[in-house]
């Protein structure tokens, strides 16, 4: 064994002496930046991650884009992208081996913001903002600088869309004029009944409410994790965390669920329906929730091939969640920070840099009609890109059927938007993070056919309440209570 | 005692060969457990044709049916008019399993053989240095830095083929095959002959030795061929995706969209790339039709290798 | 030193041999090694790589392993891992042996290679294949399970959400998969029994069954252990793909279908919880060795050749 301990030691200081190796070289192009590269002469490269299903002509066009980015900014690009369900896993690994890169994707559901953030897997860009960002920042709505700060800094660039999050109740219209039906007055989950109940009875084969096991009912609070019932009322003034399931708004909408499924409302099966796409090809639905935004009507017309209306179910706030849809933050590893942070203030700014990436080259991928207009020739399914993604959105040619008001809507409806008390405040699990784990595996139990009216909240409710509690709940508030104390104090609120 | 004996010696006189064969009943019993087994096992490839021979709306309402009420071909030609991505990736795991199942045989054929060999003096270490590598892992991140920065061999088909060209297990395997089955008398009359050690290896080793090289070539080869994590850490040029790894990174793409299924910026633009459900199973019917056509071959020799080798009486 | 030399130069050609193979354990296992350092420390990203943020991750000495096992979750994993193993194990044993013997009596040898190649199509699928068939059965809205369930009035359940069923299902899956493979060893095994010994019984007048009982199952005695033994030596390593292919990675089976090698796999891709599944990863190679070593010195005791080393 002595001598098998002697190699193993060997083997350690190589491991050392090779880790100095590589990091030294990782060091040295950093300063090198500094140094003369980085211009359109001796330009440097950026190696962007991004979420998607790779497209065929993903290096076409970036070389395209690398030409113009390389006259502007002394900068080529080179994008990576990574399939949706491999991103949050593939990202982790390359991270924490610190793959080279400087810009990725990051939202708060693909490669988790502010987990990662905190981690210290982004560059934290207060200062670079300032600097290079200054065209950035006067082009995009500041709720989104301001709403995605973690303790108090920027760790990246939000994309400029739609801002609040307002959920509406959509209808099948060919239904509605069918049964001549009125909309008009919708907008709580009670004024729905009429509605399911003159379906249900002249139409049986219709599902009344479409729902998946993902449903919750809406009630004014702003959750302080995704999906777990710690929650902030939204006109509150104490910033006290509540459990949402012991409000008496969350009873009061469970008691309808529960009406609106024994009376056959609700497909029997919503609490374990993982998708709503059958019914959705097949119209065979009335009506179910969504997010909206503007025109969002349209978009789900033309993609389900009969049309599709709207009305509001909720106002719409602007929270942490909305605000990181869809980021793009820049490596702690980057070797060229400053180079990164100049690319994304052009992408998020320049037209015509922001439509290249987004729908490739003029004449080969699209065509232009208009000055802000354009249309998708056939190559276009070589580069068919996730729009929401890749920075932002309001700089976007208009499609042959967008309006031509489209993002002058967005900016209205961005304005309409009311914050939520704890936007920006990032609860931080560290210390209580057992204590979630087994939350989360009571929700996992309870949540979905509580939700879906599966079950009767009189009996299920306290039930689930109680095991919450044994779980730690209490004291996941608790920790999430001071923590927003301190935040409210910090921010003067 | 006495009587069953004469009882059963006035059976063999009539039918002589009783004592060979169970009773035709228990014949009965044992085809029919043996029988069913084999059915189930073969049952669910068989299910999984059906569905993708299953007509798409059909399915939405009936379900995954033995016997559908409509049969349709569409999801082969949504398949084969999606373009080459699952010719590709046939490619891809063909010619990562042919290459890498000779590397690995031969790497792990040598390393065997040496260690087998009494004569050879570090044979003790060498053991020990590879045994070692069973009990111990380094996890995924670092052996990641060393494949993907150190080697760099990132988007590259190594990076498919050399994590799996070793195996400590399969050394120790083919080590004690090698020790119970090649005599050393053979090897010293070889170098009486006057042969060089990598001359008696491949003249008289490996012939003699193949029935445990087809076993060690057969895991491997399977390791190969159904092997998906490789790739997930290591490919992003869709060009070098195996078939494995095509059918997993569908299935988490849909659990993705199903998870964040309330972002509608997310389900709108990811839902369009996702195949329906009777083209992925079409694709698993694909990816399995090779194995379903060779492995009644690897069967033969494996049960040989079996037999003679990897287990000993 | 001059001696070192002599002996190099002796036994060079056979050094050659274990060379390719020794590069790459050294690259491949030995090298990553140094990673598992990462248990004592908190990990946090540094710009310049994964060995550099190693080293500037501040020592947190047994906190890892202190919070791994004040959660359930050390307790989950370690009992699901150990439990279905020994289920894997006892059952896979008592089946495979049996299906081995039925196979060596049938009548017809050509059904009996028919099934034998029926039976081994499991063993050469992968689990990410075998994930779409189980999922064909147990899909909630489509599946066949619940079909048959429905002919006779049973209200379809939701297999990827109760996590009592998973037990079952996952030994039957894996039993599934691996039986024939195994059966095949033993009818190997078997078909090399001496035959003299047959005979010998026959003229003794014993039955089949005594047959059976008497000679098959002792000569297959030894085999039996020593595949027991290193299945043992093995069992605090789960099949990964089992695990986490078959029951589509649902949280709410997680109780029930979390084992050592899913904990830490999801540690460090969801989670990123790094040092948490370095400790994870770390507290199974020590116990593991342990375990192979025992049943190493067991399976030396009954037959020296078997040992692995």
């Amino acid at each position: 064994m002595g001598k098998s301990k002697k190699r193993f030691s060997l083997a350690i200081t190589a491991l050392t002496a090779l880790s100095v190796v590589l990091s030294g070289c990782g060091g040295g192009g950093g300063n090198a930046a500094s140094g003369g590269e980085g211009t359109p002469e001796k330009p440097v490269e950026l190696i962007w991650y991004t979420i998607g299903t790779p497209q065929k002509d993903v290096n076409t066009v970036m070389s395209e884009v690398s030409k113009y980015t390389t006259e502007k900014i002394g900068a080529t690009v080179t994008m990576k992208m990574i399939d949706w369900g491999d991103y949050q896993q593939k990202m982790q690994v390359m991270v924490a081996s610190g793959e080279p890169m400087d810009i990725m994707f990051t939202s708060s559901g693909g490669f988790d913001y502010v987990q990662n953030a905190r981690k210290g897997a982004f560059l934290e860009l207060d200062s670079l903002i300032d600097e290079y960002g200054k065209d950035l920042k006067n082009t995009i709505d500041p709720a989104f600088l301001e709403g995605s700060k973690v303790d108090g800094h920027n760790y990246a660039i939000p994309a400029n869309k739609e801002l609040p999050q307002q959920e509406v109740w959509r209808f099948n219209q060919n239904l509605i004029d069918e049964y001549k039906m009125d909309t008009s007055d919708v907008r709580t989950l009670d004024s729905l009944e009429p509605l399911l109940k003159t379906i249900k009875e002249k139409a049986p084969d219709i599902t009344p409410f479409a729902m998946d096991k993902n449903y919750i009912p809406y009630v004014p609070y702003d959750y302080v994790i995704q999906n777990l019932p710690m929650a902030v009322k939204l006109d509150t003034t104490d910033y006290k965390i509540v459990n949402v399931l012991e409000t008496p708004e969350m009873k009061e909408a469970l008691t309808t669920m529960r009406k609106y499924y024994q009376a056959g409302y609700i497909a029997p099966e919503a609490a374990t329906t993982g998708s709503t796409s059958d019914l959705g090809t097949s119209g065979k639905w009335l009506l179910d929730r969504a997010q909206t935004q503007p025109f969002a009507d349209n978009v789900w017309s033309a993609s389900s091939g009969y049309p599709i209306t709207s009305t509001p179910a909720s106002d719409p706030i602007i929270t942490n969640n909305s605000v990181q849809g869809s980021m793009m933050a820049i490596s702690a590893n980057s070797e060229y920070p400053e180079k990164a942070m100049e690319f994304l203030n052009l992408l998020n700014t320049d037209p015509a840099l922001r439509n290249m990436v987004d729908s490739g080259i003029e004449g080969t991928h699209y065509n232009k009609t208009a000055d802000n207009r354009l249309e998708n020739l056939p190559e276009s399914k070589n580069y068919d890109m996730p729009s929401y993604s890749l920075g932002n959105n309001m700089l976007l040619y208009l499609n042959p059927n967008d309006p031509d008001n489209k993002w002058d809507e967005f900016k209205t409806f961005n304005e309409s938007g009311v914050n939520s008390p704890i936007l920006s405040f990032n609860f931080d699990p560290k210390s209580v993070s057992s204590e979630l784990a087994a939350v989360q595996n009571v929700k996992e139990q309870f949540w979905s056919s509580l939700m879906t009216g599966t079950v009767d909240p009189e009996t299920y409710l306290p039930q689930a309440i109680e095991k919450f509690n044994q779980a730690g709940l209490d004291k996941v508030m608790a920790e999430a209570q001071t923590q927003l104390d301190a935040w409210k104090a910090e921010n003067g609120k | 005692m006495q009587m069953t004996r004469d009882t059963n010696k006035a059976k063999k006189t009539r039918k002589p060969r009783d004592f060979h064969r169970i009773t035709p009943g228990w014949n009965l019993i044992f085809n029919l457990i043996a029988g069913i087994f084999a059915l189930a096992c073969v049952f669910p490839f068989v299910f999984v044709v059906i569905i993708s021979l299953t007509d798409e709306s059909v399915l939405a309402s009936e379900g995954y049916r033995l016997i559908p009420s409509q049969w349709s071909l569409e999801a082969y030609r949504y398949i084969f008019e999606s373009g080459d991505t699952l010719l590709r990736a046939y490619g891809v795991t063909i010619l990562v399993t042919l290459i890498g199942t000779a590397i690995s045989l031969i790497m792990i054929a040598l390393y065997a053989y040496a260690v087998s060999r009494k004569s050879f003096r570090y044979r003790r270490f060498f053991s020990i240095f590879a045994i070692l590598t069973m009990l111990f892992n380094g996890g995924m991140i670092p052996t990641y830095m060393i494949v993907a920065q150190l080697l760099g061999l990132k988007n590259s088909i190594w990076a498919l083929i050399l994590p799996l060209a070793m195996n400590a297990f399969y050394v120790m395997i083919l080590r004690t095959f090698y020790s119970t089955s090649v005599p050393d008398a053979l090897i010293e009359s070889g170098k009486i002959d006057g042969a060089g050690e990598f001359r008696i290896f491949f003249k008289i080793i490996v012939p003699l030795s193949l029935p445990g090289l087809a076993t060690i070539g057969l895991f491997s080869t399977l390791g190969y061929w159904n092997d998906w994590f490789n790739a997930l850490l290591y490919i992003d040029n869709p060009n070098l995706v195996p078939l494995q790894s095509m059918l997993m990174r569908i299935e988490s793409s849909m659990q993705f969209i199903q998870q964040n299924s309330s972002n509608a910026n997310i389900s709108m633009a990811a839902m369009q790339s996702l195949p329906q459900d009777t083209a992925r199973m079409a694709m698993v019917v694909l990816a399995t039709l090779p194995i379903i056509f060779a492995y009644p071959f690897f069967q033969r020799y494996f049960v040989q290798g079996l037999t003679l080798g990897a287990v000993k009486e | 030193m001059r001696n070192f030399f002599k002996n190099i130069n002796r036994n060079k050609a056979l050094l050659f041999m274990v060379l390719p193979g020794t590069i790459w354990f050294f690259f491949f296992s030995y090298l990553p090694l140094a990673g598992t350092v990462v248990a004592f420390k908190e990990y946090r990203f540094s710009r310049d790589g994964f060995w550099a943020s190693i080293f500037r991750s501040e020592w947190v000495g047994w906190d890892n392993f202190k919070f791994l096992f004040s959660t359930d979750d050390a307790f989950t994993i370690t009992r699901n891992t150990l439990l279905y193993n020994l289920a894997f194990i006892i059952l896979g044993l008592v089946f495979s042996v049996l299906l081995a013997i039925i196979l060596s009596e049938l009548v017809n040898r050509r059904l009996s290679k028919l099934y034998q190649t029926g039976m081994f199509l499991p063993y050469f699928l992968s689990w990410v294949i075998v994930g779409y068939f189980v999922f064909s059965f147990l899909s909630m809205d489509r599946g066949l399970l619940n079909q048959i369930l429905g002919w006779f009035g049973v209200n379809p359940i939701q297999w990827y959400s109760e996590a009592q069923y998973w037990p079952y299902i996952l030994i039957i899956v894996n039993l599934w998969k691996t039986i024939g493979y195994s059966s095949v060893v033993y009818l190997a095994a078997i078909l090399g029994i001496d035959k003299s010994l047959y005979e010998a019984a026959m003229i003794d007048g014993a039955s089949k069954w005594q047959q059976i009982r008497r000679i098959t199952i002792p000569m297959l005695a030894p085999i039996m252990t020593i595949m027991t033994l290193l299945a043992v030596g093995k069992i605090f390593y789960a099949d990964f793909g089992l695990f986490y292919q078959v029951p589509r990675d649902s949280g709410t089976l997680y109780s029930v279908t979390n084992v050592i090698d899913t904990y830490v796999y999801r540690g460090l891709m969801t989670t990123g919880e790094i040092g948490m599944s370095a400790a994870a990863g770390l507290y199974q190679s020590i116990v593991g060795f342990v375990l192979v070593i025992i049943s190493n010195y067991v399976v030396r005791r009954v037959d020296k050749d078997s040992a692995l080393f």
